[in-house]
């Protein structure tokens, strides 16, 4: 934390770096590692893959300074760096193809009609009452990785780490239909997940 | 005027969420939820799940990979 004046912007501690100053790169490092760590973790879903795709990030980032122009903000060019190098990270593991998801959509009659009851269709909203933190951590970790790694990175920028829609499809180069198109996926496959796990049997 | 179904209504829930749908199409969506208790329950739960995954998978930095992360890089930049 700097003694006197505001706390210098990304962008000139970037310039910094970039000349070769190596205390302007740890402060960006200390800025945003806790970030890139948990971004990476909710990519990979695994805390080993997730450090190691930190560091990583932060390699490709020290040397791609000189290739930061500023024309988006150092955040973003952060941001799409760590996304590709956790999930560079996960695909090296060659895990087995996760389950789909799929079957958590919702169903609708041939009227077009939720075929679910208002009490189904609300469980949701209610599965922190019905697991302890520890279970629907893992649960939710599993079910992020479930997801097809397209739905993943937009839920996970745009939902998780609280990105705007257009920041997100700047890190993503995409359209920002595209990735509320993405996202919403994500967001029924994960929706009808959390459900069926908070659904008490009776 | 269109007619939104509990079906295609789910399909323009992210962009009303994000204020991109013509006001017509949100007026009739709003009106299809508002009259459907299905649709109000799945609505509660589609805007709660970004928020309970979001909780559920704040990971915190250890310690100690703070400081292996800057060893590793001190060492790559010398």
């Amino acid at each position: 934390m700097g003694v006197s004046g505001p706390e210098p912007t990304d962008e000139s501690l970037a310039a910094r770096a970039a000349a070769g100053d190596e205390s302007a790169f740890e402060a960006i490092v200390s800025r945003y590692q806790a970030r890139v760590f948990r971004l990476a973790w909710r990519l990979t879903a695994n805390g080993g893959d997730a450090a190691d795709a930190m560091q990583e990030a932060f390699l490709q980032a020290y040397r791609g300074l000189g290739s930061f122009r500023g024309e988006s903000r150092f955040s973003t060019w952060l941001y799409r760096i760590a996304t590709n190098a956790a999930l560079m990270q996960r695909r090296a593991r060659s895990r087995r193809p996760a389950e789909s998801l799929e079957a958590f959509l919702p169903c609708f009659d041939a009227n077009g009609l939720h075929a679910a009851t208002p009490a189904e269709l609300q469980a949701a909203a209610h599965v922190e009452e019905r697991l302890d933190r520890r279970r629907l951590a893992e649960k939710a970790h599993a079910a992020i990785g479930r997801l097809p790694e397209t739905y993943r990175e937009a839920f996970v920028l745009r939902d998780l780490e609280e990105m705007t829609t257009a920041q997100v499809a700047e890190v993503l180069g995409l359209e920002p239909a595209a990735v509320r198109q993405r996202v919403h996926r994500a967001r029924l496959m994960l929706r009808g997940y959390l459900g069926a796990l908070a659904e008490v049997k009776p | 005027m269109s007619d939104v179904s509990c079906a295609s209504g789910v399909e323009l829930l992210m962009d009303y969420l994000e204020g991109v749908l013509p006001t017509e199409t949100a007026a009739a969506l709003e009106a299809h939820v508002a009259g459907c208790p299905r649709c109000e329950a799945f609505v509660a739960s589609y805007r709660e799940t970004p928020r309970i995954v979001r909780e559920a998978t704040a990971a915190t930095l250890p310690a100690e990979l703070e400081q292996s992360l800057m060893a590793f890089l001190r060492a790559r930049r010398r």
